[in-house]
């Protein structure tokens, strides 16, 4: 099996190179039989891909240590799940991973284009086959995951511990489904640019695979924060990390190419910035993958480093070089008929949340890599951590907040006046009189105040635009309020799935908010019987246990949660020491209410004395980050959900634009 | 003093005082293990890093707080830290010197994208035609089928 695993890897090889040549002679020279070709060896490309992932996991689940990937990243004991999970534990085996999951996401691409976007076609396959052959070319002669051992150990080095959590077992397929699902964008926008058809057929083409991707980055985001808030036991869950940066950045580009096609859809304006839009968030996966595997700047992540940087930045070069030099050919051809009404519109307020969004992109990407400046540039390692990124993030953060609100409200063309008053006084004065009350309430921080005012407005203005859409329809058609809701929400999945987005965030932002202002905490050492309070709650350290498995041992604690001298819960903080490698992790204990976690931590612990050291968190309105995923998936699921074909196109289409209607 | 001069000491200026916020502010024990990055390898800071028996730090956490029983201002502790252990003992680059560019640029990258934007802006507005006056022949105006129609699915096309 694993014989035939590095076999389909160098076929693949071979066969991604032939379907990039083909495509492009196909496309060239207009040969019909050619692209066929080229698209038939991208599917049995895809084909082997699948073969040697499912060989690499046939090796890793029946522990083959005579293969170096499974003797380095997994053990007998280690259990199914963290076993399967170890095929992106590793450098070689996430690099699979990657692939498996972009010639899969060609192959759909092709079925879906079967019959339409012919012209372009050969050369989405070229683009999307050439980035496969990139990694490709890794897997068969840099670092293969079917490399062989000269003996068989007995037992293998085990899995990082880690990464042994259920999280960890979720959080990078989606993470590397959002970066893989952002080549596709990138590849029909490619293909865009050099068939000269600049229209918005493209951006329409792949909306619903933008959606995808955005989706899968903020879920990898929000994966990834759970885990580290889990598993790090820090009492926090995002640390500013180069590698959480990485995710972070193309999450921010394409969140800004999401919202400025509409107007490129609707107005045929900034065709030019959506292009550098999409080649800015492809090459920020590639940038954000480079950041994981090289190592080139420390970080609590790089679970895989090794010399594979090189080879990345190559790659990178060679994608910006071949995409910008593809722009400037194209400038001409995207010059667009820029026209605005008036400033107070929502073209313009689109403009500015692009500005805001490619700007926080900026701060984190310049953040991250300010350390290797700075080396460069004066030969002194410094560092780039959270006080930064907070304090440079923060006013951009709550800016964008404010055009949250204002965006999706705010009149296309021209807002009159009274556009403005009726849409916006009512949650202006909402968020206002939301400050002051907290303000009166006891609340001093400026950042809190502004922030909640600023959730209260955007809540303002989605809530209104429900309502009154819900109320038009009553009146219209006489249905009742949920049906109306349920009607209006279905009839323009879009924009009311995007509002529901917004709300998602809005949830998000209120954590942030609360957990960044307004966290509590406490770290102390305690013996059997001894009590402290925090947040409310009293706390009585009723002491240790241990017991082991063959895996790992463990020493879990028992604590008594007291609320008005009344016990409520009882919660074990946990450390584990796991037996291979020889690492301990902190397994944290969290007893979650709507308005705040109490978050505990086994610090240490000592058997002579029976003592130990617990810190204590208190993490406000952290709930709202995890049920704002759960809003912002409603959201994005309603949004991409694909609407009713029409049975007949518009009246007065002309024939050609009928056609590209039913094709969408 | 040209305006762009202006601009760039008001730029610089509001970076300064971001990195220098709070710096009148009593000592705490927090905002200082905050300000340092633990040397274990963590990534994290001296407070967030929760490593059993760190080597790194529980030694810093003592050494904060034998520097804060001596009188020093924040600035001067965090000087004495990285004069002992080096910059990348910061959590933060420093407002000074080369470092300063961390903090300039992004915020100045930002400043002069709006300024872009507000001029785009600007030429783009002043580039469409003024609505030509009602005439006779346009008022009042009888919307026909096809307005209709169109009107209808442009509103269901709207968001």
């Amino acid at each position: 099996m694993v014989d035939v695993g590095g076999l389909a890897l160098i076929i693949a090889w071979v066969l991604a190179i032939y379907a990039v040549v083909m495509a492009l002679a196909g496309a060239w020279w207009r040969k019909r039989d050619f692209i066929a070709s080229a698209e038939h060896a991208a599917l049995a490309t895809w084909g082997l891909v699948v073969i040697a992932t499912a060989a690499l996991l046939h090796a890793l689940v029946t522990h083959d240590f005579n293969l170096e990937y499974v003797a380095h990243y997994s053990s007998s004991t280690l259990p199914l799940q963290y076993t399967v999970a170890a095929l992106w534990g590793g450098q070689a085996g996430s690099l699979l991973f990657w692939t498996l999951l972009l010639t899969s996401m060609t192959a759909i691409v092709q079925l879906q284009n079967r019959d339409k976007n012919r012209e372009m076609m050969p050369y989405v396959t070229a683009v999307l086959m050439l980035v496969a052959l990139f990694f490709l070319s890794m897997l068969n002669f840099i670092t293969p995951p079917f490399q062989r051992l000269a003996f068989t150990p007995a037992e293998g080095q085990d899995l990082n511990p880690l990464l042994q959590n259920y999280w960890m077992t979720i959080h990078p397929p989606a993470l590397y489904t959002g970066f893989v699902a952002c080549a596709i964008p990138f590849a029909f926008g490619m293909a865009a640019l050099m068939t000269g058809k600049l229209d918005d057929v493209w951006i329409r083409t792949t909306r619903r695979w933008t959606l995808f991707a955005w989706f899968f980055l903020s879920l990898g985001n929000l994966f990834g924060a759970e885990w580290a808030y889990l598993v790090l036991g820090w009492g926090g869950y995002w640390a500013w990390d180069p590698v959480e940066n990485a995710a972070f950045m193309p999450w921010l580009t394409c969140t800004a190419f999401l919202h400025s096609v509409m107007i490129q859809e609707k107005k045929n304006m900034l065709k030019v910035w959506n292009m550098v839009l999409v080649i800015l968030t492809f090459a920020l996966t590639i940038f954000g993958t480079f950041l994981t595997r090289s190592g080139v700047i420390s970080s609590v992540h790089s679970f895989t480093q090794s010399g594979l940087g090189p080879f990345f930045i190559g790659f990178l070069a060679i994608v910006l070089v071949l995409s910008i030099g593809l722009l400037l050919w194209r400038l001409p051809l995207l010059k667009s008929e820029n026209e605005l009404d008036s400033i107070l519109s929502r073209e313009a307020s689109f403009l500015l949340n692009n500005l805001i969004f490619v700007g926080m992109a900026f701060a984190v990407f310049w953040g991250t890599i300010f350390p290797v400046i700075s080396e460069a540039v004066r030969g002194v390692k410094i560092t780039v951590g959270p006080p930064f990124f907070n304090k440079v993030n923060t006013p951009l953060g709550l800016i964008m907040v404010f055009l949250m609100g204002v965006g999706p409200v705010i009149a296309w063309r021209r807002a009159s006046a009274r556009h403005l008053q009726k849409n916006f006084l009512v949650p202006t004065l909402l968020g206002f009189a939301g400050s002051v009350a907290l303000l009166v309430a006891g609340m001093r921080n400026a950042y809190a105040l502004i922030s909640f005012g600023l959730c209260i407005f955007v809540m303002g203005t989605i809530v209104m635009e429900f309502f009154r859409g819900m109320r038009a329809r009553q009146a219209v058609v006489g249905e009742s309020p949920l049906t109306a809701l349920m009607r209006l929400t279905a009839k323009n999945r879009r924009r009311y799935g995007g509002y529901v987005v917004h709300i998602g965030i809005v949830m998000m932002v209120l954590a942030i908010t609360g957990t960044s202002a307004f966290k509590e905490e406490r770290q102390i050492t305690v013996k059997p019987g001894d009590t402290f309070d925090l947040g409310g709650y009293t706390l009585r350290y009723e002491g240790v246990q241990a017991r082991e498995t063959p895996h790992l041992a463990y020493l879990t604690a028992t604590v008594a949660i007291l609320q008005q001298g009344r016990q409520i819960d009882t919660l074990h903080p946990e450390k584990r020491f796991y037996k291979k490698p020889e690492q301990p992790t902190t397994e944290v204990a969290i007893r979650s209410t709507l308005g705040a976690d109490l978050y505990l931590v086994l610090g240490s612990y000592d058997e002579k004395s029976q003592m130990a050291t617990i810190q204590a968190y208190i993490n406000p309105l952290i709930g709202f980050l995890w049920w704002g995923g759960i809003v912002l998936g409603i959201g994005t699921a309603i949004t991409i959900w694909p609407a009713r074909v029409p049975k007949r196109a518009p009246a007065y289409a002309p024939r050609g634009a009928r056609d590209h209607v039913a094709a969408d | 003093m040209t305006r762009w001069a202006h601009v760039r000491v008001l730029v610089v200026a509001a970076v300064c005082s971001l990195g220098v916020l709070g710096a009148g502010a009593p000592l705490n024990f927090q905002d200082l293990e905050e300000s340092l990055t633990c040397q274990c390898g963590c990534g994290l800071t001296v407070h967030s890093c929760n490593h059993l028996q760190c080597e790194s730090a529980l030694p810093l956490r003592a050494e904060i707080r034998a520097q804060m029983e001596t009188g020093k201002s924040k600035e001067q502790i965090l000087a004495y830290f990285s004069d002992k252990y080096g910059e990348k003992i910061l959590s933060a680059p420093t407002t000074r010197g080369f470092n300063l560019v961390a903090w300039i640029t992004p915020f100045l990258l930002v400043g002069l994208g709006g300024v872009f934007v507000a001029v785009i802006v600007l030429r783009w507005v002043g580039r469409r035609p003024p609505a030509p006056p009602p005439t006779a022949e346009s008022q009042p105006h009888m919307p026909s089928p096809y307005d209709k129609i169109i009107e209808k699915e442009l509103k269901n096309f709207d968001g």
